[in-house]
């Protein structure tokens, strides 16, 4: 950091679209930011290079991305360095929070124009707002970075304030007493080893490519309740783990996003709509408003922050959004909780970084992304973990929206090799309208505990392989020369596909199943795959028998599909194996 | 006001122009090309890329004709469009000119064409049912007031027809038509059929046909825009009918390969996503004020080219048109499940059940292929697969209303199928069955 009170400035000498040069002298920093001001107006731009001017040896050139559209900009035109990276402001009314890519708030920025017009600015978080300061401190004490000096209620959480993370061991020369403060107050004054002073607020501000440390990491090990069947059983996700979700256009990924944002278990889900649709963003921060947080009945947005970077607002902070929620995740697991961040979607975030690229001449890579997209997509994911020393986690479940729905291509790949969990939604069970299309077959794997026995999510597994197997054989020789006992072991993976995979994240009951529903179900599919069923045979033909398998089965899945949307007591859940055993026995169901 | 003029183009490209040193032109300003010597207007032209050495220049009316002579006069301004409730039952260009050959018109005002973002928060969400008496549009994928959704279809389907169908029907209080790259012949069509159902008085057309200057095509849609916006803004309920933005992409692509940008699939450039994104996005129910509904066209020979496949990650959802039917498998609206709680209760569970015995049926046809849909069943689906196709995705014909279309549903299931067979629940059995 420089500490020079003389403004450092530049004069812009080339410009366009969101990419600006501009000739300095002096000193520029790599990664800071700095303030294009065009007509009286100032944009937001971050450095991304630095050369030699090779017109002026005195001067430099500096190469900038600006935060926001252009139009208007002149040769000449004035820009102020501000010697600090890119950062986020953290601290107590982060939660219930809407904000664009830069962390403006939408709501206030809503109070000035209905459009979001280039050079609006409001304050991060609300800087009237008092909160009950609670000391946990004394003059005296010593506190290295990362250590709670008090605690703020925040909703229902505990919000400690913290010593910000770069400082070293200090000494509390000073603490206010339990009362009432804004952001913008000093609540300590702490000393380092240089006694050097430094005043304390409920905010800070930490520089969004700086994670922040773990106190101590651990492996992500238990499973989070996303109450999704599919997911739960099959390729599940634990605290602090990472999933990559990829899907082509219209095989239901923002209905999952949902879904999860509704029904997984966390203390905080963090949303960053990076590059979608800004509706897709409304429709959660209006009506989810609405709805109830699983865990404590408050409403969902209780437990939610949102950064949207839609997909019409400027590119260049794209690339921002999904660091500044990242951090603000990182923020809340080191003060304890489970976290939940969902970046949708990650591949426009990659896709922002192509055209900044391209635009800067770089020799682009496969599909023209930049050469080592890669290793920035692991980076990113690499943010999120389980923390034991502090009991909290982040976990990032990314969307991924490749080309064409060709998972071959560099996003999704790098994805794969980046995240310990891959949910592939499958453009077939799309059209075929089964939802979740989540495919257990192909491109989904988790490295992940299930809340049932791995042999028991094994068999699940090799009965729908098998059934799958069988269908195409069906398809190809025709059900004639598919013997009886195949055809019966077809028609259990079809129950299981659509009475557990498939569930309709419409209906109030079906939408969410919790593991204590999970581990009945487990109980029916698990009797239904070791069982032989004893169906009457007589003298029938084999094509007869067939027919009244699939007769059967029919009857099955739609009794179980009745129980999907009406079961909802623990005696009415006991049913379920019991009608499985007796559809096993083939005796008539009386209860 | 006299306006500063500059004299020294030192080069013209195909659709762009380019000036030696700094004339002092801002981003996106417009400026003025004169023919040296008489002064006759040739053309305006737009700055997209300005260094200390040059400025390049979007030419609206094409470079032919221009010189190193010609000459350059500043305007100082951004494009804008002129608005004005005069321009009902009219026709412009893509810069917002009269093209009808009828009088010019006084503009009540002139309105930003840069389409900045509408706050998020200002948005309501869309929860209004935009009926169209097509079935395969109501009941399987219904419209909703303030989407954004294109149609989806090869070069030689109906796709314009459709598109004028739904355009007929529609509960808007103004209609822009926005064309790009059209024939003359796809013009006419849709002057003829908005005369014909009298929404030609509450319709704005901006047309650019195939062979106008490209820069215009490339315009007309943030020209279009801009005015749906403010009619919006004034309380408005606007239908914009985007057609073909296949057209308009290819023109993107031209002329971001006349500035020599690095491309990225099929030579499209990599901004693609976000220049369709920031015109669909257009689309809004605006809280304490109007709306706008954007139906587009989107001519494609597959799927997994860049411009269906990018406007698939930005729209609403997709009407996919094949063989003249409008086929449920790829057809998509996403806001439906808005609207359609509200209807009959079994709209939402028919519309699962028939697609997914469509799915099935599918799957039935292509082994009946190979000869091995030999099974009772699949001959019952393969009977149902021809009676919908028949009877369901046909677009084109008398509407029927939402209850109607329904009912037609439920015999089609009856005609094929025992009830356990549909997977319908026992109580929608019992109460629509017989």
């Amino acid at each position: 950091m420089i500490k020079n009170n003389k403004t450092r400035t530049g004069k812009l000498i080339s410009i366009q679209d969101s990419l600006v040069k501009a000739r300095f002298y002096g000193n520029v920093i790599m990664g800071e930011t700095a303030n294009v001001i065009v007509d009286g107006k100032s944009l937001q731009a971050e450095v991304l290079q630095i050369a030699p001017d090779p017109r002026n040896s005195d001067a430099g050139i500096v190469e900038m991305q600006v935060f926001e559209d252009l139009t208007g900009a002149q040769i000449g035109d004035q820009v102020e360095f501000t010697g600090k990276s890119l950062s986020v402001l953290l601290g107590p009314g982060l939660l219930t929070s809407i904000w664009d890519g830069l962390q403006n708030p939408l709501y206030k920025l809503g109070e000035q124009n209905a459009y979001l017009v280039p050079g609006m600015k409001a304050p991060a978080l609300d800087e009237e707002k008092l909160w009950e300061f609670t000391p946990s401190v004394a003059v005296g004490d010593k506190v290295n970075g990362g250590d709670a000096i008090g605690t703020v209620p925040e909703g229902r959480l505990t919000h400690s304030i913290l010593v910000p993370f770069n400082f070293g061991k200090c000494k509390v020369e000073s603490i206010i007493e339990k009362s009432e403060v804004n952001i913008t107050e000093t609540v300590a004054v702490i000393s380092d080893s240089q006694n050097v002073k430094h005043e304390l607020k409920l905010a800070f501000r930490w520089a969004v490519k700086s994670p922040i440390p773990f106190k101590d990491r651990a492996i992500p090990s238990k499973t989070i309740s996303t109450g999704v069947r599919v997911i739960d059983l099959l390729a599940p996700v634990s605290y602090g783990g990472t999933v990559g979700n990829p899907g082509p256009f219209g095989a239901g990924k923002t209905v999952l996003q949902h879904s999860l944002c509704k029904y997984a278990l966390a203390d905080i889900i963090i949303m960053a709509a990076c590059g979608e649709r800004a509706g897709e963003a409304v429709e959660v921060f209006k009506d989810f408003a609405e709805l109830e947080d699983p865990s404590t009945g408050d409403s969902l947005m209780n437990r939610m922050c949102i950064f949207g970077n839609t997909s019409s607002m400027p590119v260049a902070a794209r690339e921002a959004s999904v660091f500044i929620a990242l951090t603000v995740g990182e923020y809340y697991r080191y003060q304890g909780y489970n976290v939940v961040l969902l970046a949708d979607s990650t591949s426009r975030w990659a896709q922002a970084l192509r055209e900044r690229s391209g635009r800067q001449g770089d020799i682009p890579g496969p599909e023209a992304f930049p050469m080592d997209i890669p290793d920035q997509i692991k980076g990113m994911y690499q943010r999120a973990g389980a923390d034991q020393g502090t009991g909290g986690s982040l976990t990032f479940i990314g969307t991924v929206s490749p080309a064409g729905g060709n998972f071959q291509e560099p996003v999704t790949q790098a994805t794969m090799d980046a995240t310990g969990g891959f949910w592939g939604l499958s453009q077939d069970r799309a059209d075929a309208k089964k939802y979740p299309a989540i495919d257990p077959l192909s491109y989904t794997s988790s490295v992940y505990d299930s809340f049932i026995s791995w042999d028991d999510r094994n068999k699940m597994l090799q009965t729908l392989y098998e059934a799958n197997g069988i269908d195409q054989t069906i398809s190809t020789i025709g059900l004639k020369k598919v013997p009886v006992e195949k055809y019966v072991l077809y028609q259990k993976g079809l129950t299981i596909d659509f009475c557990v995979m498939q569930q309709n994240a419409f209906h109030k009951l079906d939408a969410c199943t919790r593991p204590e529903r999970l581990i009945v179900i487990n109980e029916a599919v698990q009797k239904l795959i070791d069982s032989t069923i004893n169906f009457a045979q007589d003298d029938k033909e084999d094509e007869e028998v067939k027919e009244m398998v699939k007769a059967k089965f029919d009857e099955l899945r739609q009794w179980w599909k009745d129980w999907n949307l009406s079961a909802q007591t623990i005696d009415k859940m006991a049913v379920l194996p019991q009608k499985v055993e007796q559809f096993i026995l083939q005796e008539e169901y009386t209860l | 006001m006299i306006r500063k003029e500059i004299n020294r183009i030192s080069e013209v490209g195909k659709a762009l122009i380019s000036v030696e040193g700094n004339p002092g032109v801002a981003l996106n300003h417009v400026v003025e090309l004169l023919e040296a010597g008489t002064n006759q207007s040739l053309s305006f032209a737009k700055a997209i890329n300005i260094t200390e050495d040059s400025t390049r220049f979007q030419v609206f009316n094409g470079t032919q004709g221009l010189s190193t002579q010609t000459k350059i006069r500043m305007h100082e301004v951004p494009l804008t469009a002129g608005f004005s409730y005069n321009m009902l039952g009219r026709r412009f260009d893509g810069i917002g000119d009269v093209a009808d050959g009828g009088p010019e018109i006084i503009f009540d005002k002139y309105v930003s064409t840069r389409l900045d973002t509408l706050n998020p928060t200002v948005r309501l969400v869309p929860k209004q049912p935009l009926w169209t008496g097509i079935p395969m549009i109501d009941v399987f994928n219904t419209l909703v007031k303030s989407q954004k959704i294109p149609i989806f279809a090869g070069p030689t389907e109906p796709y314009n027809r459709l598109l004028s169908q739904i355009a007929q029907g529609a509960q808007a209080d103004v209609i822009i038509f926005a064309g790009i790259g059209l024939k003359f012949d796809e013009y006419h069509y849709f002057k003829e059929q908005l005369s014909q159902s009298g929404n030609i008085d509450k319709t704005i057309m901006f047309t650019h046909l195939a062979g106008d200057s490209q820069i215009k095509g490339l315009m007309l849609p943030d020209v279009a825009l801009s005015v749906s916006r403010e009619f919006a803004d004034q309380g408005k309920d606007v239908l914009v009918l985007l057609t073909d933005m296949t057209n308009w992409s290819n023109i993107l692509r031209n002329v971001a390969n006349y500035q020599d940008q690095i491309p990225s699939l099929q030579g499209y450039p990599g901004s693609l996503y976000s220049e369709l994104a920031k015109r669909y996005e257009v689309a809004a129910d605006i809280e304490g004020a109007g709306s706008i509904t954007i139906i587009g066209a989107t001519t494609l020979e597959s799927l997994e080219d860049p411009v269906p496949d990018n406007t698939g990650y930005i729209t609403e959802g997709q009407f996919f048109l094949d063989n003249g039917k409008l086929k449920l498998a790829r057809s998509l609206s996403r806001l439906k499940q808005q609207v359609n709680d509200t209807t009959r209760d079994d709209h939402r569970p028919i519309m699962t059940a028939m697609a997914s015995l469509l799915a099935d049926a599918e799957k039935a046809y292509e082994a009946a292929e190979v000869g091995a849909a030999n099974d009772t069943f699949s001959q019952k689906l393969l009977r149902y697969r021809e009676d919908f196709i028949a009877n369901m995705e046909e677009p084109f014909g008398e509407p029927i209303e939402l209850e109607a279309a329904l009912d037609k549903c439920w015999d089609i299931l009856k005609r094929h199928f025992e009830p356990t067979e549909t997977g319908l629940s026992k109580k929608l059995i019992e109460q629509y069955w017989n």
